[in-house]
């Protein structure tokens, strides 16, 4: 079953749908065989913080290529690895950095994604500002996240999160989801759907695949895309693939 | 540098300003209003600022007293006197006759707006009379209060300047300055003409034999008899009496502008209730800004610390967690390291709290809160409070921040061997000494938290005095109200 899966999204990871965890590894007798290293950059400027992301992502078999303490210093570094041909999959950037200790984390990872489209961009932060998260998404929701800092608590899905940015997807936390549904004008619509699409649309808007959502809810794929189709019946949206094309279908359609 | 004797302090926002009393006058110290900042203690000695100026081309050999009839300073309070005349007729003429019309018209509806025209003319008049004195007197008088109009127009103007208090005592003044110009305009002219006049007489006395038919200036004269004053004992001792007056007209002239003086900043100048409106305006920008800037730092501080001290402990044991039954060796190894995480969160959050308000201040007061900071001081600190009662919660918290600070800056910077901390009740005051044997050189005017803490005091009405000579000692004190 293990094998059968990991085929199928090991192939998926360069065409459209991102696996998620099984098809980033297969544990074999307790020792985990790395699948696909993801290369990180990391700006934090605790050092607290950027060493137990290193230690956390590495543990995991990934490379952190850089870790930087401020936006600057980020910004040139992905310049200098670009120039070499060595751009990283992933940056994994607080929001609060010096100088100003604002959203500067949030500006560089604005400026990063307009400058290089292929980057992922994952913004961590203390607290979630649907703000921020509109900002980021503006004009593209591929490879970008957006999470509270509690989630690397959960190591599994934080790892999940920078590999599913660094490969195109999407990563918003629940807190930023829950703030737009709860912002959104089209509660109306909104409370059309039944408990059951509400969470599919929240775990939709987090940027989840509909097997990562089967596997939440623990039901069965063909479930899950019931639900996925009779929502976007409901709210009135064209069916869409991609999954990142449906993130922002969803996200558009809750801030508008 | 040569000091005259005569300009005085003159500093102080308003006369009646309660603050300024007993510690200022004490300790001789001075707050630099001009600048906004505390003056230092060090500079105390440079000088005051005020009519300073060198004569020109004399040197420094001559005293003052000789050097005052040629001083710069002299001839321009000499001006003001002379230009004071002419002005305060036009502003007398002006005023009388505007009101008089004013009053007059009252029972019409001219009445009213003659009467603001008179009022308006006098504030302008007042203006021009505080450039005058700025000028020539060197007498830096604020602006008083604007009018304040509740809505535009013409009603509203007339309104607002018939209703401003500022208004009638330009008025005032205009009839006030007008006999005393009157007065020291012929005091002036008059003793410098004379003055000058006799000094000079061994220059000219020979016109009296040579045109007028007599030997000199007549002293007395009647039909029996008469005095010239001709030879030449007479002539030096005329000359004398003309240096006399020539010496001492600069001081009297002095005398009469520093009354002049008085009328422009008492009559022309903001009121005192103005004075202290603008004081109190900017003290409680002081408070809110200083309470959002408190706001701010504990937020950076649970931010930086804790905040993120948990986030840490939280990956860890995320990563124990997994490790738990691949590699149990590991797992024990993270969950050893993240208590010891948990508690630098614990010191962090408790040290924060500390900040925000010690416990044992409310608690116990200021002795134990004071002990208690003093301990964890590098240097050792001997502590002595001295009350009969608890002051209020709010001046408590103000001077245990006080002295926290201080003795901060104490373990930072100023390598002393030993520290005091002094508190004790004076009357309706609460005061705090903190003094220490380090370097010194603590300069409350460079930004430093010594500023932060003066502007602090001042929101509450209370003072901060620091001495601080280069080479120490320093001595620090802070008096503020006791409010109970």
């Amino acid at each position: 079953m293990l094998d059968l899966r990991t085929l199928e999204c090991r192939t998926s990871v360069r065409t459209t749908v991102v696996g998620g965890r099984i098809g980033i590894r297969i544990g074999i007798g307790g020792r985990e065989i790395v699948e696909d290293r993801v290369r990180v950059v990391i700006a934090e400027d605790s050092v607290l913080l950027r060493e137990g992301l290193t230690r956390l992502l590495t543990d995991r078999g990934h490379d952190v290529v850089a870790g930087v303490g401020d936006a600057e210093a980020l910004v040139k570094t992905i310049a200098d690895l670009d120039a070499q041909g060595e751009l990283p999959d992933v940056v994994v950037a607080d929001v609060r950095m010096p100088p100003t200790h604002t959203d500067e984390g949030v500006r560089a990872a604005v400026r990063l994604r307009k400058a290089h489209p292929g980057l992922g961009v994952l913004v961590l932060s203390q607290y979630v500002e649907e703000r921020y998260a509109t900002e980021l998404l503006a004009g593209s929701s591929r490879g970008v996240g957006y999470l509270l800092k509690d989630r690397v608590a959960e190591v599994r899905e934080f790892v999940d999160a920078v590999v599913r940015v660094a490969e195109g997807g999407t990563a918003l936390d629940p807190e930023v989801v829950a703030q737009l549904l709860g912002r959104s004008r089209k509660q109306d619509v909104l409370a059309g759907l039944t408990p059951r699409e509400r969470e599919v649309l929240g775990l939709m808007a987090e940027g989840r695949t509909n097997s990562a959502i089967a596997r939440q809810l623990v039901v069965s794929d063909g479930a899950v895309e019931k639900h996925v189709s009779n929502i976007f019946l409901k709210l009135g949206l064209a069916p869409s693939d991609g999954d990142h094309r449906r993130v922002l279908a969803v996200l558009t359609y809750l801030n508008s | 540098m040569g000091k005259t004797p005569a300009p005085r302090r003159r500093r102080t926002p308003w006369p009646g300003d309660p603050r300024r009393t007993t510690l200022e006058l004490r300790l001789n110290r001075r707050r630099d209003e001009e600048n906004g900042t505390e003056s230092m203690a060090t500079e105390y000695g440079h000088g005051y600022g005020y009519g300073e100026e060198q004569s020109a081309g004399t040197g420094h050999r001559l005293p003052p007293a000789l050097r005052a009839p040629f001083e710069a300073r002299s001839w321009r309070e000499f001006g003001y006197v002379l230009l004071s005349l002419p002005l305060s007729i036009v502003l007398f003429t002006w005023t009388v006759t505007m009101a008089s019309l004013g009053a007059g018209l009252l029972v019409t509806f001219l009445g009213v707006p003659v009467l603001a025209a008179a009022l308006a003319g006098c504030r302008g008049f007042g203006a021009l009379e505080r450039a005058r004195a700025r000028g020539l007197l060197r007498l830096e008088v604020a602006e008083p209060e604007p009018l304040r109009m509740r809505k535009p127009g013409a009603l509203a103007w007339m309104g607002a300047v018939l209703k401003s208090g500022t208004s009638w005592r330009n008025l005032l003044y205009t009839l006030v300055q007008f006999p005393w110009a009157v007065f020291s305009f012929s005091v002036a002219v008059s003793l410098w003409t004379m003055g000058w006049t006799l000094l000079t007489y061994p220059l000219w006395f020979w016109v009296f034999p040579a045109y007028a038919g007599q030997g000199g200036i007549q002293l007395y004269g009647d039909e029996h008899h008469s005095v010239y004053l001709d030879n030449p004992f007479e002539i030096t001792v005329t000359a004398l009496v003309g240096l006399l007056f020539t010496l001492a007209t600069p001081w009297i002239v002095r005398a009469l502008t520093t009354v002049d003086g008085l009328m422009v900043r008492g009559l022309l100048g903001p009121s005192p209730l103005s004075a202290r409106v603008v004081e109190l305006e900017s003290d409680r920008g002081v408070v809110v800004d200083t309470a959002a800037a408190d706001l701010r730092r504990i937020e950076r501080d649970l931010h930086d610390g804790a905040q993120a001290r948990l986030v840490t402990l939280a990956m860890d044991l995320g990563l124990a967690k997994e490790k738990l039954h691949e590699d149990p060796q590991a797992a024990a190894r993270m969950v050893d390291e993240a208590h010891g995480e948990v508690k630098t969160a614990l010191q962090e959050l408790r040290d924060l709290a500390r900040g925000i308000h010690p416990a044992v201040l409310t608690d116990r007061g200021l002795d134990a809160a004071l002990s208690s900071v003093a301990s964890r001081c590098t240097v050792p600190v001997r502590v002595e409070v001295d009350l009969p009662a608890r002051p209020a919660p709010a001046i408590e918290g103000i001077a245990y921040f006080t002295v926290s600070e201080l003795l901060q800056n104490i373990s930072k910077h100023s390598r002393a061997r030993s520290a005091a901390v002094d508190v004790w009740r004076a009357a309706d005051r609460l005061m705090l000494q903190v003094t220490d044997d380090g370097v010194g050189g603590a300069d409350a005017s460079r930004g430093s938290g010594l500023a932060g803490l003066a502007g602090r005091l001042d929101a509450v009405d209370g003072v901060l005095v620091v001495d601080s000579p280069a080479g120490g000692p320093t001595r620090v004190i802070a008096e503020l109200p006791w409010r109970t």
